[in-house]
């Protein structure tokens, strides 16, 4: 046999094993879209709106009364109970009715007219940290709002206009502007960061369950000796179809992402492409290096869950990397998650000139490189297979 | 008497699947992995990650246009708050955004010029604040130093011009707000007991499915039969493996639900009694789900492909991120249908805001619902799926006892070996 014979060899060997077992199917194909569906669906809101939060009104006067309505009538939060007292309101919080609530103490109306200064206050659950920021957007900006207009009434009856009250009550205003989000929508925030990370966990299980059979069943000696003795070539045919395949997935999903649920995609198109065939590339290689490292079925499929798991917390979307302890946030950096993340955030979100992103690319290129490093080891262990169960 | 006779051999059977059960969970060194050392080490490993709970001195630039003393005073004090840091005075918006690009600062501070004049010439003074998108967390810091920096300012200023009128300093109104239960307002206090619960949770579905996966590895073997089998019936079958996982779990649970928390000082606000009364329905309600969705699994192994990614599903059906409330009525009934949906909430909501057992009693009987869900459908499985199974391998094993794990070498490609 020629070397073409090999290479059709290990390709064939490669797409066989795909097609007789579904579970290829359904970690390649299923479980990838199904996840990326789910995020996309659950959060296509964008905001989450109408919050449950209960009032506690003490004072029930005209004041207070159009605080309330006032506050019904945000799109952020929903009163959908009124107590009569704080207890009652915490139990309401406690029994999970409420998820917080806006407090008026008993002679507000009359205490603020005669400037004596009273306090309003809400409680608020932040053990929902996004629910818990939406109800605060909503609460400070009702008490600002009616801190205002009692303050200009009295400032009208002092023959002042609109203008000079407003100047006095508000002498410095400030412009938020959320460069790209200015909607603050939750989806394209997280769903840009959580559903490749979804992808990368499956590659990387993948790929070590691809391989891991071979060497689990003792089949391993075979498949180098179909590939003429050469792991190189081995590889690459038993993971280059998984490659197209997940890169197909891949495109779908960002066809999903950007066209469907019409997250921000700032740049040409071919740009996330490009990005994306990297990442199915990175990933594979990353997962080959694992397994090169540990050639063991079950230690390296769980090193890999264990690294794509934790790259959901340690690229830094959530909280960010400069902000954790920093030999902790060294861990982001070993990982190609990372890399993408901030490439799409460069790109798709942001839409800056590419230069930007060139050393994202450069290290999504770098992972692909990593495994022929260690690829001897791979090979002395398919010589030598020892299956720890 | 005969059905006396039948109780006896029910718990006898009982006692030999826990025994048998025991004793196959500590011979596998992947099972204990999963329900000890994974319960050690993860809630450890992500308590660190969020451990320092918010970010603090993000880099900021300021372009200040106006030059005046009340700007340059009004970015000494963004400086001075915890949450940004003033890296850089840029000359223009351009010089700034490049500074964005090249990832120096994620905020930009535009002082208009006129700044100063406008604000002493009894009109509004404006600020603009640019900031990047790429992580919440960035932006809602910024927010909060700039919105805390212009009240400052404002109050101060207001107070000078209308003390003259009402006598008072400050808003007319006051308004304060009172953090329950996380009161550092930080990611850790907010994520991680909902992530613990889970964690309980998902080790043992990867842990049973990796017996049972190992079980079937022992019948190809053995021409359809398992050595380690015992025999029993259906459903001393069933309840002994669930009391055993519940068993096992019990030093686990109060590592990961009283210790970890002290150790990382989360909220700490519920009754010890009451979180356990609440734990009991919700081990076993794992356990029994674990045993249902094993049927999933084919080979050992094959448990992280089909476990390990529905961590993160269930995580967001708990509505800890993306609010219950905000979900569709689809998501949320499929939510409603996991165990740690319910556990989790509940160990939030008493942990966090001290609720009681008593005001969450809706959650602690919905969890043994599952339960008696839960077990039914491991035993239709047990009955109509893994037995029948287990006699189609004896059915073909008898015909050619190498069918078995030829057909396993087929399905990886290997057709002669």
């Amino acid at each position: 046999m020629n070397i073409f014979g090999y290479i059709r060899e290990s390709l064939k060997r490669g797409l066989v094993a795909i097609v007789r077992r579904q579970i290829f199917w359904i970690a390649m194909i299923l479980v990838p879209i199904a996840t990326a569906w789910f995020l996309l669906d659950l959060m296509k809101g964008g905001v989450p709106i109408c919050t449950p939060v209960g009032i506690v009104d003490l004072d029930d006067s005209p004041t207070s009364r159009s605080i309330f309505r006032n506050l019904n009538a945000l799109k952020e939060v929903d009163i959908n109970a009124r107590y009569a007292n704080y207890q009652e309101a915490l139990r309401g919080l406690q029994e999970g009715k409420i998820m917080g609530f806006f407090f008026i103490p008993e002679g507000m109306e009359e205490r603020a007219l005669s400037g004596q200064q009273p306090h309003v206050s809400f409680y608020i659950n932040y053990a929902y940290y996004v629910s818990a920021s939406f109800q605060y957007r909503a609460f400070k900006t009702i008490s600002v709002l009616s801190n205002a207009a009692i303050a200009r009434t009295v400032m009208r009856t002092l023959g002042m206009t609109d203008r000079q009250a407003m100047a006095v009550l508000q002498p410095v205003v400030t412009h938020t502007h959320g460069l790209n989000n200015p909607w603050t929508n939750y989806s394209y925030y997280l769903n840009l960061s959580f559903i490749p990370c979804f992808l990368a966990l499956m590659i990387m299980l993948t790929t070590a369950f691809s391989i891991g059979t071979e060497l689990k069943y003792g089949t391993c000696r075979q498949w180098i000796q179909s590939a003429n003795g050469s792991i190189e070539l081995a590889v690459a045919g038993k993971l280059l179809p998984q490659t197209l395949i997940f890169c197909a997935v891949g495109w779908f999903i960002q066809f999903m992402m950007y066209r469907i649920y019409w997250l921000p995609l700032n740049c040409s198109p071919w740009h996330m492409i490009l990005a994306m065939a990297l990442f199915v590339l990175a990933n594979q290689s990353f997962a080959l290096f694992i397994l090169c490292a540990v050639p063991n079925f079950r230690l390296g499929s769980t090193l890999c869950s264990l690294v794509a798991m934790l790259s959901f917390s340690i690229c830094g979307f959530s909280l960010p990397s400069e902000a954790m302890y920093p030999w902790i946030s060294i861990l982001g950096y070993v990982v190609p998650m990372r890399y993408y993340l901030l490439l799409s955030i460069d790109q798709a979100l942001n839409g800056i000139p590419l230069y930007y992103s060139r050393l994202y690319y450069a290290a999504l290129l770098a992972f692909t490189l990593l495994p022929w490093t260690m690829m001897w080891r791979l090979k002395r262990e398919c010589n030598n297979p020892i299956y720890v169960p | 008497m005969k059905f006396r006779h039948n109780i006896m051999i029910f718990f006898a059977d009982l006692y030999r699947v826990w025994r048998r059960e025991l004793r196959l969970v500590f011979r596998d060194e992947g099972v204990v992995i999963f329900f000890f050392v994974l319960c050690a080490a993860y809630p450890i490993l992500y308590s660190l990650i969020y451990n320092t709970e918010a970010a603090h001195d993000i880099a900021v630039v300021v372009v200040d246009n106006d030059r005046s003393a009340m700007s340059r005073q009004f970015a000494r004090d963004i400086d001075a708050t915890s949450e940004v840091a003033i890296v850089q005075y840029a000359a223009d918006m351009q010089e700034a955004r490049t500074m964005m690009m090249e990832k120096l600062c994620y905020g930009v501070v535009l002082f208009p010029a006129g700044f100063e004049r406008d604000i002493i010439s009894g009109a509004q003074g404006h600020v603009s604040l640019y900031c990047d998108m790429g992580a919440l967390m960035r932006y809602k810091q910024m927010l909060m130093a700039l919105t805390a920096v212009q009240m400052k300012t404002g109050n101060g200023m207001m107070a000078d011009k209308i003390k003259v009128f009402t006598n008072s300093e400050g808003a007319v109104i006051e308004s304060k707000q009172v953090a329950i239960g996380n009161t550092a307002m930080g990611l850790a206090s907010a994520l991680l007991p909902c992530v613990l619960v889970l964690i309980l949770q998902q080790s043992m579905l990867l842990g049973i499915g990796m017996l049972r996966g190992g079980g079937r590895e022992r019948r190809l073997k053995n021409r359809g039969y398992d050595p380690m089998d015992v025999g029993a019936a259906v459903v001393p079958t069933i309840l002994g493996r669930a009391i055993c996982h519940w068993m096992l779990y019990l030093i686990p649970t109060i590592y990961v639900l009283y210790f970890v928390p002290v150790m990382f000082d989360f909220p700490l606000n519920g009754n010890i009694m009451d979180i356990a009364v609440m734990v009991i329905p919700f081990l076993l309600a794992s356990s029994l789900m674990g045993q249902t969705i094993s049927v999933f699994v084919n080979d050992r192994e094959s448990v992280f492909i089909t476990v390990v990614f529905t961590s993160l599903i269930f995580v967001f059906l708990t509505g800890i991120s993306w609010p219950r409330h905000a979900m569709s009525p689809f998501w949320t009934m499929v939510g409603n249908a996991i165990p740690s949906t319910w556990a989790c909430n509940a160990y939030v909501m008493m942990q966090t805001g001290g609720s009681t057992l008593e005001q969450l009693k809706e959650s602690h009987i919905l969890l043994w619902a599952h339960v008696a869900i839960y077990f039914v459908l491991a035993c239709l499985v047990e009955k109509l799926l893994f037995r029948p199974r287990y006699r189609r391998m004896q059915q073909y094993a008898k015909d050619d006892p190498d069918a078995l794990l030829r057909e396993e070498y087929r399905r990886n490609a290997v057709d002669e070996l």
